[in-house]
């Protein structure tokens, strides 16, 4: 889900410095309907909101989320009228990673800690920080 | 504290663009809304081909409440190089719109690039623009109330604005509110003050 | 209403009304962020293309007349977040000028100014070929282009802490001076770029794959392009050699010897062709400021805008004042209103900015290149295929950070 700058540094993990791929999370589906794992990248605008929602609403289950940067976690920088402050008022998250846009280092770490998740097989919620 | 909360110094002043320091930025032309859309196609047939940005401003204690500015550009309509454009002439418009039934006609006949650009300046200030083909909100939703870039529009939303800030942001020992120099040092020796004198008995 | 559009084949549209409404995005692998495209179609070709924007709207100039004048350059640089420190720049020199101190900048810092403007213009030219190829399918230039890009997000991060966004230009000069080991790194950078962009080219400009897919699409005549008001590498791909840095020069781009590259087809290709040269462009100041990079002063003297040098604030009162003041009142700006027009990657990126005379911008009205750039799809996209618009959108580069603001 990739909306902004934090997008960018999603496309970094992917690239050959940080490679995701070898976490084994190398295919980026464009569609929900395919995908486990949703990483909301970026400011939620009050339009794209329902949008988000819709698309978590038609990932098939088991499902997680990761709230990559400081806009997705709490509305970040932009405490004003067109953003969502933390796209957990709209889809429940597990875990959330902060920065500005965080490190690809982050994200890599939010993906093993949603694989840790997973092995042991609880949800994370707001106990669950990069 | 963050900015947002300390009340803004405001400058002194009501009509910026009338009290600019000497910048050579551009050459500067005001209009009425009546004579604007003629001055537009008469400049555009003088050869400003290009309409590089149309924006508004408010100033609501200034009589026309609304700026619209347009930036044009003069540029060739067929292939040149570096060295035929040399500097080309900027120019920009100001018209100003009053508060009540704020309108203006529309350009898009004139540049077809106005479209999106005077949807914007519906959406966040509330001009509406006579004769565009699909005047409707572009950046936010389309069932959205109230124009938010105007200065009465609270930066949080209206919504927002009423409920109240998490409880982590309320603690400190200064008002919110306050001005940054003066009452911490009030404040530093009242807890002082209270300290010491639940310490004495 | 289509101003011309490009009718190139016209038997691809059938003619018994069978038109279906499609909406491509806003959640879409090739639109390169939050673009909703509704579609008529017919099969697999456009009738009518209608952008739907806002779908990333911050309220970005909201919340800078809200903040100190040196805090919204934090908030601008979210702006076109692929070249940070260019939406940077142009704040910068806006304010400066209304501030009357474009004179007063250190030499070093607009040579710094200058180098970091031009590798941030790289570093975003790389996520679009990097992206562009991957929405051709050529999915290995993507990974040679981010590798490139990693060098210039080290130097970023080398000089202001962060990859993107690294909140160096400010009001005034530039926040630090380059720190040890920037030089030699920069050097490697400028050893390591002509085989990358051999490499490139190599893997792109002859292809025939990548030539079928981008020749004779979205061909932009200069009448149109004017009318639409695109700038950047995409007014230049119609002919017309507008830019910035040579029109109205700035941060002395006038002593630095480039070219300004230029083709006559206004097709996606020519795009295409454009931005790869001016790459190499780029590379070419960032040598030349290397060669000729000055020792001196990276911030302006001017205590009232710059907070003084940290070694001085335990020593002396004045700098302790001033420095207090500064960080929690900010400057103030002299009334007036000011256009500042940089050359950012996707075109001429403007700031009109306004002050009333406080410690914060009255308004902050950018002039986003991306906006303009982009409804030209309307009249670029009807009798084309659907993938001929995915090639559309690539070639124009936008960034919806700017669009949608």
């Amino acid at each position: 889900m990739g909306l902004a700058c934090c997008a960018i540094e999603m496309m970094s993990v992917t690239s050959a410095e940080y490679d995701i791929a070898r976490l084994g999370s190398e295919v980026f589906r464009a569609s929900p309907r395919q995908a486990d794992l949703m990483i909301v990248s970026g400011r939620v605008a009050q339009k794209m909101a329902p949008v988000i929602k819709r698309l978590y609403d038609q990932m098939a289950d088991p499902k997680w989320v990761i709230s990559m940067g400081a806009c997705a976690s709490s509305g970040g920088m932009f405490d004003n009228y067109a953003i969502v402050q933390g796209v957990d008022t709209i889809v429940p998250v597990d875990v959330y990673v902060p920065g500005c846009p965080p490190t690809p280092d982050g994200l890599l770490y939010a993906v093993n800690l949603i694989q840790q998740q997973i092995r042991e097989g609880g949800r994370g919620g707001l106990l669950a920080r990069a | 504290m963050p900015s947002t909360q300390t009340p803004s110094i405001t400058g002194p002043a009501i009509d910026p663009p009338s009290v600019r320091p000497p910048i050579d930025d551009a050459a500067i032309e005001r209009l009425e809304p009546a004579r604007l859309h003629a001055r537009l196609a008469e400049l555009k047939a003088a050869g400003y081909t290009m309409l590089l940005d149309l924006g508004a401003v408010d100033y609501p204690k200034r009589a026309p409440r609304f700026d619209v500015v347009y930036h044009l550009l003069k540029l060739p309509l067929r292939k040149a190089s570096v060295a035929e454009l040399a500097t080309p002439q900027r120019l920009r418009i100001l018209c100003g719109v009053s508060a009540d039934g704020p309108k203006l006609p529309t350009v898009t006949d004139l540049w077809s690039c106005a479209d999106w650009a005077e949807r914007e300046v519906f959406d966040l200030f509330g001009v509406v623009f006579e004769g565009h083909p699909d005047l409707r909100r572009i950046q936010m939703p389309n069932d959205w109330e109230g124009h938010p870039l105007r200065k009465d529009y609270p930066l949080r939303g209206p919504a927002r604005e009423r409920s109240p800030r998490p409880a982590f942001a309320l603690k400190s020992n200064v008002q919110a509110g306050t001005p940054p120099s003066g009452r911490t040092l009030q404040a530093l020796q009242e807890q002082i003050r209270r300290a010491q004198s639940e310490r004495r008995p | 209403m289509s101003f011309g559009g490009t009718a190139l084949r016209p038997e691809l549209v059938s003619q018994d009304g069978n038109a279906m409404v499609l909406s491509m995005g806003p959640q879409h692998p090739s639109t390169h962020g939050v673009l909703q495209i509704m579609l008529e179609i017919e099969g697999e070709s456009i009738l009518k293309a209608e952008a739907e924007i806002g779908y990333l709207h911050t309220g970005i100039e909201k919340t800078c007349e809200n903040l100190f004048w040196s805090q919204a350059q934090t908030a601008i640089e979210r702006m076109d977040y692929l070249a940070p420190s260019s939406n940077a720049l142009c704040y910068a020199l806006a304010v400066e000028k209304l501030l009357g101190v474009t004179d007063d900048i250190p030499e070093r810092a607009t040579q710094i100014r200058v180098m970091g403007a031009e590798l941030t213009r790289i570093a975003s030219h790389c996520v679009w070929l990097g992206t562009h190829g991957i929405d051709l399918g050529a999915l290995s230039v993507f990974f040679y282009c981010f590798d490139l890009r990693e060098n210039i997000l080290d130097l970023q991060e080398a000089v202001g802490g962060a990859r993107m966004h690294p909140n160096h230009f400010r009001v005034g000069g530039v926040q630090a001076d380059l720190p040890e080991g920037y030089i030699e790194r920069l050097d490697s950078l400028i050893e390591k770029f002509p085989g990358r962009m051999r490499d490139l080219r190599t893997l792109l400009q002859a292809n025939p794959i990548l030539q079928d897919r981008l020749i004779d699409v979205g061909i932009l005549t200069p009448e149109e392009a004017v009318q639409w008001s695109l700038t950047g590498p995409s007014l230049r791909a119609s002919g017309i050699a507008y830019d910035v840095r040579k029109a109205f020069p700035y941060c002395g781009y006038e002593n630095y010897r480039f070219d300004v590259p230029t083709r006559d087809d206004g097709d996606s290709y020519a795009r295409f062709l454009v931005r790869l040269d001016e790459m190499e462009e780029s590379m070419r100041i960032v040598e030349q400021v290397r060669k000729e990079l000055k020792p001196g002063p990276v911030m302006i003297d001017d205590t009232k805008i710059a907070p003084p040098p940290k070694e001085t604030i335990a020593l002396s009162m004045e700098a302790l004042i001033h420095h207090f003041k500064i960080m929690t009142e900010g400057f103030r700006v002299p009334p007036g209103d000011v256009y500042q027009a940089v050359e950012g990657p996707r075109g001429e990126l403007g700031y009109y900015i306004v002050s009333d005379g406080g410690n914060r911008p009255y308004r902050v009205r950018t002039r986003p290149p991306s906006l303009y750039n982009l409804q030209a799809l309307k009249c670029m996209a009807p009798h084309n295929l659907i993938a001929d618009l995915v090639v559309m959108i690539g070639s124009l580069d936008p960034v919806f950070g700017e669009v949608d603001r």
